[in-house]
């Protein structure tokens, strides 16, 4: 193709520039690769020298031409995923047409673990070897959401946000605190969330000790390691892969919420049950009147007023604090606004990634340019990146390598607040009776009576339109190699990351809310992230007749360093975001701030691997770590493991079972640490100054204050290591003729001296949970006990050349259980709401447990209140809750775990075929078992709560005495233990839930019309997400993260059961 | 180089470098960057900070608390939970004061476990002051004794709150901290004598003026220690201090004490630190702090009407039975203990804004009713006339009425309020802790006591007058005022009942929506009788939410302690801490 060669030689003139070394006598090995099904070409098949680097790929019709310096080759080896390797010798200048067998299995892939890379049978420890192409099924900016259902062990809640946070759980729940696994990236500590998904070639989860120890202290939530593309030898080659899709919001009335006229006349209902009357029997408002029935004003602001008033005549009007008293004019919407699809849009997705790969004998490349858009549906968030990859590699000589990788982005992502009180939650509060607009086009709101308090969300959203925050990042490393002695290799690297965010938001003098901000404001600031990372490592290779030796010693330093700033002032004299600065806010009112924080880790390791006769299998590992978050006594920490494994399908007895083409037991032991939970200082105790908490105003100026001082953070001196010990045994199968992959394992991991901020009492001056007051140190004394099966099956059948297809199951099970917690109490309780805590984490029972009264009824009549056990303001129609100590009385004592928000297994299913030209690719996931609180219940479901809007349940099916079995407790004004005041299991739901997560279609040009163009390949496919969920959960979507401490509670989320449609290219010149 | 030694020498020199370099210790060994260690504030000026800080806490914000749940002025447990107010707002609004109005409070009280650690937290503070003294070397002794005097006066302050609140409480000096572990302390030893002590210290050591007008001076720790002697009815030893207050007492810019010509001057940020305060925290805006040092503990207590700058969140709503005590005798101008409530106040329940509504401007009122409660047709500040029902956020939950004594004027908006943070009610006013007309009313009460009822008359007359200066009247106002201080002899002529009524009666009216009610009526030991008919009355006006609510004589005097400090005091099996009775 010397044309095309010609064409791309601009492109990668830089490239060839580096290359520029000098030639000398060439032996070029020419020859033709098919495959051996229909003697089809095979493109893109690596034929490699045996033993050295030099290698090159196939043409599109299979052919190859090697070039190469060395006198003498005895062999040539091609690979390529899919097919089975070959070795062939070679006999002179051409080798002819070679034939390579499809592969149906996946034994022989090479796959990178710690600081090495294996085969996949030679493995001994737990590791997950991910699909990346089943994984970029999915589409999302953010690869750690791609990866649900993916990967046996590994549980992932996550959110529909662009960008949204994701709970990764790598065999349960193992921290209260940070459970993100360590992301290896090219051997360097990075980070999954913004990678450009394009650029993975392969992902692999380490699970076990006996897989992850190598990675000592970081390693206990385990570790995905992330290899992204280089190029390879050969032809270079231009890909495209984008798609663009829709995404579209939950239809109907998602949240069950009443229109105008259900909301007065639940209020009616209230107020009559209540006895809340006026003299002549009727409630009275001041927006419905006072009648019979409540009737619908014409405005809302000025309250209850009808058209032709003089309260609403326009020239009243006035909604700038500048020209005096706020006079807003706010036609009722007697229809009822739809508030979810007024915040809640159709919106875009697109993602094009271009790559350039290729190289020679003497070095490879990897370029690829990235942009992502994904525009939320809910209004004004988006993730916007854009992302460049540079990976190359260069043969210095037969000995020495040099190398980089290089990956920089660029992005925009605003979101809203995730589980708390959000966007979402007004939006289901804010009346209907309330127009997005008021009469002169601006935000109506709650500034009514009666209407609740409810901020307007589709105003904050909008007001955000001119608030920006921006974050770019440098991360990779730069290494270089080289082997001597014949069976060494030293290797070095140095690499780490660069991280700075800028930010500015503007805020808005809101006018037209009940609660309305005292000023507008800017804030603005940044900060930066920095860390270096050095690894060298010595590795030692061998085979001596049917041992084979592997051996690895390092060390590694890890420096960690970050800054930030940000400042704040008020009182801006116009409302245009664009025109202002902080220079020109009113400095009274003005804060501002900085942080700092530094850490370093250092560490020695080392590995072993053995094998004799590939049939007995052994390895150990051994790390020591040392770390500047602990004090003098304990910096160091040891974590050692040891695994075996044995292939069973090796023994001679196992010949005559011919069904069994692969069978290993492999067996694991070690331990790993954390200390991610340790605050860089925690070793101090340290004393602070807070203009907040401990200026104080001392003079009486009214409007400055003392420097004051206060102890921030008492220290521990003698907090040490945290170790998991992690027990694992798989079973690794191929069966059936390499058709059918099984591999199940069995874990137990059990936690000791768990990092955990202290708990004490208020008399010791410190407060767990407090913002201001002194924190307590982090320190060993919680305990957790994981246990848990991971099974994942694949069965590939390749029916002929025409059809084929893979069928794999994935399942994760874990059972997370606290078996110490300190403080006397065992107990800390998180998962806070406006009724108080749902969650208590506590000794014996499950991670994240819901805490509470059990709702076993409601109060029938009278009789049955004074028949059951002193409850406070027992009355027919409210809760009946559980008497749990039988005393008689319910108070304390009577809470009780009722739930559990950790799933009994998730599970996911792809099935993916191809026929002919057509692809289809149809992946499925679930969860089943998980409770989940639908907090949003106390909003919608008891009157008295807030006057915000109400759901269909209360007004249609709340207890009545006639309807003694309903969905909503009695509709009435008045707040009571019986009913809204305290976490019970009224909020308990199932969140068990399957769903289609992706359905694809794709079909690929056929390949000689497009040879022409210069096309290799170009396939077209149409994409559909979340085409349907099962579900019994009646809020948005039972899928809800949260902290480690607590998750699966309900505020009102941002759904990740939308549909999506997309179509797609993948190009390749 | 040749090829050959490059790759021998390449190796060994990366080996060497990373074996050098992760031997380092050094390398792991980061200083605090950032923070103060304690050898770094252990110097007179960091003293000087950690004693500010002490004083920081007395707003209730800033520490372990959230702000309206440990609010200095204590309107829930002293206002809400007595005749002075209900909760106002929705009814689901802040769920745990409901508990708390209708004494009916689990021990995981979110209000009580705030309260609890934010006083906690303060006292640490306080003893953090006496322990780091301990350790610099440049004070000198006289410095020495100034940052013990106000360390305990700060400490004994905290405590007191603790006291009063939940009665049994562990009793934290400055040997007790989180380092040796000794904080499980048991809750069994009466506390007074340790908060008596405590004053007696910083009434002996510190000066009668301050440089910082926000400093507790000398007359401030007699000033509570009377206090102390009040609440234990030790009026024998109270009385000698209040005498000596009222006498020679100054207040910390050496003011000598005297009750303000208006009353409201007290409730204005323009004019606080006046001659009245005896001690007072000292709130500031637009000092950096976002609000915090901006008296947050009142930020809900506001009017609700949003077309208001000040706009919420409408809790703290004065009872119908506290504007009713405000009516006055047409003839006498003597306050009506015994009949105040046998009709409701002419109110605005159930009319809304746009109906008409004229308030009884006949009838005999107390002029502090206007200052204390927010009516429907009486000017409410410089805000203009109240319109009643939009001015209160659920009337059919809250009853008419709105508080006053804590909210800014219009005038004073962006210039004694902080407009950089959620809401618009963040003021410079003060918390009074004791005012003058505080002192003068033990003064009165102990001289019912033990004394001469004519010097107890003349006390409450000094309080009577002030309020009666008509210029102090709300302006504006279209309601008769009517108030006369009691005629010489009138109280010798009564007798000591009578007397005592009249004395307590007055601290109601004179000291209502400040926070002080409920212990007051704990300490008369009458909270059952009072609270038990001041319940029956709210409901039967339409306070439904009170329904059913029983103060328990025994038990209801003092809140449950936390659960949670209680669990977390537990040694081998048992708790260090003993829950109140009846929790």
């Amino acid at each position: 193709m010397p044309t095309k060669i010609k064409l791309h030689a601009g492109l990668i003139t830089a490239f060839l520039l580096l290359l520029s070394f000098g030639l000398s006598a060439q032996t070029t090995i020419t020859g033709r690769v098919l495959n051996s099904v229909d003697n089809r070409p095979v493109e893109g098949a690596t034929v490699q020298v045996r033993g050295s680097k030099i290698a090159t790929l196939t043409a599109s019709d299979g052919t190859f031409s090697l070039s190469t310096t060395q006198q003498k080759v005895k062999e040539l080896v091609i690979t390529i995923v899919g097919y089975e390797p070959l070795t062939v010798p070679v006999n002179g200048s051409s080798i002819g047409d070679v034939h390579l067998a499809i592969t149906t299995t996946s034994l022989n892939d090479v796959v990178v673990t710690g600081y090495t890379s294996q085969r996949k049978k030679d493995i001994t420890g737990a590791v997950t070897v991910v699909s990346v192409k089943d994984m970029k099924a999915i589409v999302s900016g953010t690869p750690e959401q791609m990866l649900q259902g993916q990967a046996a062990g590994v549980t992932i809640i996550t959110s529909g946000a662009p960008g949204g946070p994701t709970n990764v759980f790598v065999r349960g729940v193992t921290s209260f605190g940070n459970t993100d696994p360590l992301y290896i990236v090219d051997g360097v500590p990075g980070g999954l969330h913004d990678l450009n998904s394009n650029d993975i070639e392969s992902l692999q989860v380490l699970k076990d000790a006996g897989a992850a120890a190598i990675y000592g202290v970081r390693g206990s939530n385990g570790v995905i390691v992330i290899t992204t593309k280089r190029g390879k030898a050969g032809k270079s080659t231009i890909n495209y892969d984008g798609y663009y899709g829709t995404q579209r919001p939950l239809p109907g009335n998602p949240f069950h919420l009443l229109n105008s006229q259900e909301l007065a006349n639940a209020l009616w209902q209230a107020d009559i049950t209540s006895g809340q009357v006026a003299a002549n029997g009727y409630p009275s408002s001041q927006q419905y009147g006072n009648g019979a029935t409540p009737v619908l004003p014409d405005y809302i602001t000025p309250g209850g007023a009808h058209e032709g008033d003089a309260s609403v005549n326009p020239d009243l009007y006035n909604t700038d604090y500048s020209k005096g008293n706020i006079y807003q004019i706010t036609r009722a919407n007697k229809q009822g606004t739809d508030w979810f699809h007024e915040l809640f849009r159709p919106a875009p997705i697109q993602s094009h990634t271009i790559g350039l790969s290729g190289g020679s004998e003497k070095s490879t490349y990897y370029f690829s340019l990235g942009y992502f858009n994904q525009q939320g549906t809910l209004i004004e968030t988006y993730l916007k990146r854009y992302t460049a990859k540079i990976n190359t590699t260069f043969n210095i000589n037969n000995h020495v390598r040099v190398g980089e990788n290089a990956y920089v982005w660029y992005k925009n992502n605003p979101q809203i607040s995730y589980f708390g009180e959000n966007q979402v939650n007004y939006d289901y509060r804010e009346q209907p009776i309330i127009p997005v607009y008021d009469i002169k086009g601006n935000f109506a709101g709650s500034n009514g009576p009666e209407l609740g308090n409810s901020p307007n969300p589709v105003a904050n959203q909008i007001r955000t339109k001119q608030s920006r925050g921006n974050e770019w990042q440098i991360f990779g490393n730069a290494w270089g190699e080289v082997s001597f002695l014949k069976n060494f290799v030293v290797k070095t690297s140095i690499g780490g990351t660069i991280d700075n965010n800028y930010y500015w938001n503007y805020g808005y003098h809101t006018y037209e809310n009940a609660e309305n901000n005292g000023s507008n404001s800017l804030s603005e600031g940044g900060g930066y992230y920095s860390n270096w990372v050095w690894t060298n490592t010595l590795s030692y290779n061998n085979n001596f007749g049917k041992h084979s030796v592997k051996a690895l010693i390092g060390t590694e330093a890890i420096d960690v360093y970050s800054r930030s700033v940000n400042g704040f002032r008020i009182n801006y004299f116009n409302d245009n975001p664009l025109l202002q600065t902080l220079s020109n806010g009113d400095p009274k009112g003005q804060t501002n701030g900085s942080g700092v924080g530094a850490g370093s880790l250092s560490s020695y390791f080392g590995r072993v691997d053995y094998a004799y006769n590939d049939r007995y299998l052994l390895s150990a590992t051994l790390r020591r770590d040392g770390a500047s978050v602990f004090g003098t006594d304990n910096t160091y920490g040891y974590f050692p493991s040891v695994s075996g494994g044995w292939v069973i399908s090796q023994e001679n007895f196992m010949n005559a079972v011919t069904w069994v083409n692969f069978l290993k037991l492999r067996a694991s032991w070690g331990k790993l640490g954390s200390y991610a939970n340790t605050p860089p200082k925690n070793q101090f105790t340290l004393y602070q100054a807070s203009p907040g908490s401990s200026y104080y105003d001392i003079a009486g100026t009214s409007n400055s204050t003392l420097l004051g001082f206060y102890a921030q953070q008492y220290g521990s001196p003698t907090t040490g290591w945290e170790e998991d010990r992690i027990t694992n045994i798989g079973l690794d199968a191929v069966v059936v003729n390499n058709k059918l992959d099984v591999s199940v394992e069995y874990f137990q991991k059990s936690i000791k001296g768990l990092l955990f901020q202290d708990v004490a009492g208020a008399t010791s001056g410190a407060f767990p949970s407090s913002t201001g007051g002194s924190q307590l140190p982090t320190v060993n004394i919680g305990d957790v006990k994981n246990n848990g099966v991971d099974f994942s099956a694949t069965y590939h059948e390749v029916v002929n050349s025409n059809f084929k297809f893979n069928v794999g199951l994935v399942l994760t099970t874990y059972k997370s259980q606290v078996v110490g917690i300190p403080g006397a109490g065992g107990y800390f309780e998180a998962g806070n709401t406006r009724i108080g805590n749902f969650v208590r984490n506590k000794v014996g029972q499950a991670i994240g447990a819901f805490y509470g009264y059990d709702v076993i009824g409601y109060f029938k009549d009278a009789a049955d209140v004074t028949k059951s056990p002193v409850q406070q303001d027992a009355a027919p129609g409210r809760f009946k809750y559980a008497d749990i100590n039988k005393d008689g009385k319910i108070d304390d004592q009577d809470r009780t775990f009722f739930g559990n928000p950790n799933p009994k297994f998730t599970y996911g299913l792809n099935i993916d075929a191809t026929y002919k030209n057509f692809d289809a690719t149809i992946i499925f996931y679930g969860s089943y078992g998980n409770d989940v609180i639908n907090y949003t219940r106390y909003w919608l479901d008891m009157w008295a709560s807030f006057q915000g809007n109400k759901s269909k349940n209360l007004l249609y099916d709340s207890w009545t005495p006639s309807n003694l079995n309903p969905k909503a407790p009695i509709l009435e004004n008045a707040s009571t233990f019986s009913t809204n005041t305290v976490p019970n299991s009224f909020y308990k739901e199932s969140g068990s839930f399957f769903k289609c997560r992706s359905l694809i279609f794709g079909y690929t040009m056929p390949a000689s019309p497009l040879k022409n163009l210069g096309i290799d390949k170009f396939r077209l496919f149409a994409q559909a997400s979340n085409l349907f969920q099962i579900t019994k959960y009646t809020g948005l979507d039972p899928e809800i993260g949260g902290s480690s401490a607590a998750y699966g509670i309900d505020f009102g989320q941002y759904p990740n059961n939308q549909r999506t449609y997309t179509v797609g290219v993948n190009l390749s010149f | 180089m040749k090829r050959t030694n490059l790759k021998i020498y390449i190796p060994i020199l990366i080996a060497s470098v990373a074996l050098l370099y992760a031997c380092n210790r050094s390398f792991l060994q980061k200083d605090p960057i950032g923070s103060y260690t304690p050898s770094t504030v252990a110097t007179k000026a960091g003293v000087t900070g950690l004693l500010i800080g002490a004083y920081s806490l007395l707003d209730g914000q800033g520490g372990a608390g959230g702000s309206w749940d440990a609010a200095a002025s204590n309107w829930v447990w002293g206002g809400v939970c007595s005749d002075d107010a209900h909760k106002g707002s929705d009814p689901g609004d802040q769920p745990d004061i409901v508990a708390l109005m209708t004494w009916s409070e689990s021990s995981t009280n979110s209000y009580n476990e705030a309260k609890w650690q934010t006083c906690y937290d303060g006292v640490q503070r306080s003893n953090e002051v006496l322990r780091v003294m301990r350790l610099a070397t440049d004070i000198d002794p006289v410095d020495t004794v100034e940052f013990s005097a106000e360390a305990r006066f700060l400490r004994g302050h905290y405590m007191f709150e603790l006291k009063k609140i939940f009665n049994n409480i562990p009793i934290i000096d400055e040997s007790v901290t989180y380092t040796l572990d000794n904080w499980r302390v048991e809750n069994t030893s009466d506390a007074w004598p340790f908060i008596e002590a405590d004053f007696q210290y910083a009434f002996a050591n510190l000066p009668g003026t301050q440089s910082e007008v926000g400093r507790a001076n000398k007359y401030a720790a007699e000033a509570y220690l009377a206090k102390a002697f009040m609440f234990e009815h030790k009026y024998g030893d109270a009385l000698p201090l209040l005498n000596d207050l009222i006498n020679n007492g100054t207040n910390a810019a050496g003011v000598k004490y005297k009750l303000v010509d208006k009353f409201n001057d007290n409730f204005n940020a323009a004019t606080k630190n006046n001659s009245e305060t005896v001690f007072a925290v000292q709130n500031s805006v637009n000092d950096g702090s976002t609000a915090a040092n901006a008296n947050a503990g009142d930020v809900l207590n506001f009017s609700y009407d949003p077309s208001a700058p000040v706009s919420c969140c409408g809790f703290y709503q004065p009872s119908f039975s506290l504007a009713n005590a405000f009516k006055t005798d047409p003839v006498t101008g003597y306050p009506l203990p015994d009949t105040y409530n046998d009709v409701d106040l002419k109110n605005d329940q159930g009319l809304k804004s746009s109906d008409p509504f004229t308030p009884d401007n006949a009838i005999a009122l107390d002029p502090r009713l206007d200052w204390t409660v927010g009516r429907r047709g009486i000017p409410f500040l410089d805000w203009g006339v109240n319109p009643g029902f939009v001015f209160v956020r659920n009337q059919a939950s809250g009853g008419p009425y709105s508080p006053v004594k804590n909210a800014p004027y219009k005038s004073q908006v962006g210039i004694l309020t902080d407009k950089s943070s959620w809401t618009a009610g963040y003021t410079a006013l003060n918390v009074n802790l004791i005012r003058f007309a505080d002192v003068l009313l033990w003064a009165a009460e102990a001289e019912v006591e033990v004394g001469s009822l004519d010097n107890a008359e003349t006390y409450v007359n000094m309080v009577r007058n002030r309020a009666a200066n008509p210029a102090g009247f709300v302006p504006g106002s279209p309601a008769h005022y009517f108030i006369k201080p009691y005629a010489a002899g009138y109280f010798t002529a009564q007798g000591q009942d009578v007397s005592r009524k009249l004395v307590r009666f007055e601290r109601r009216l004179e000291l209502a929506m400040e926070g002080q009610r409920f212990f007051d009526l704990v300490r008369y030991g009458t909270a059952d009788t009072e609270l038990a008919a001041y319940v029956s009355h709210e409901v039967g006006s339409g306070y439904t939410l009170m329904a059913g609510a029983t103060f328990k004589k025994g038990q209801s005097e003092y809140f449950a302690i936390p659960q949670a400090e209680i669990d977390a005091s537990t040694v081998a099996g048992k708790p260090t801490l003993t829950q109140n009775p009846g929790y």
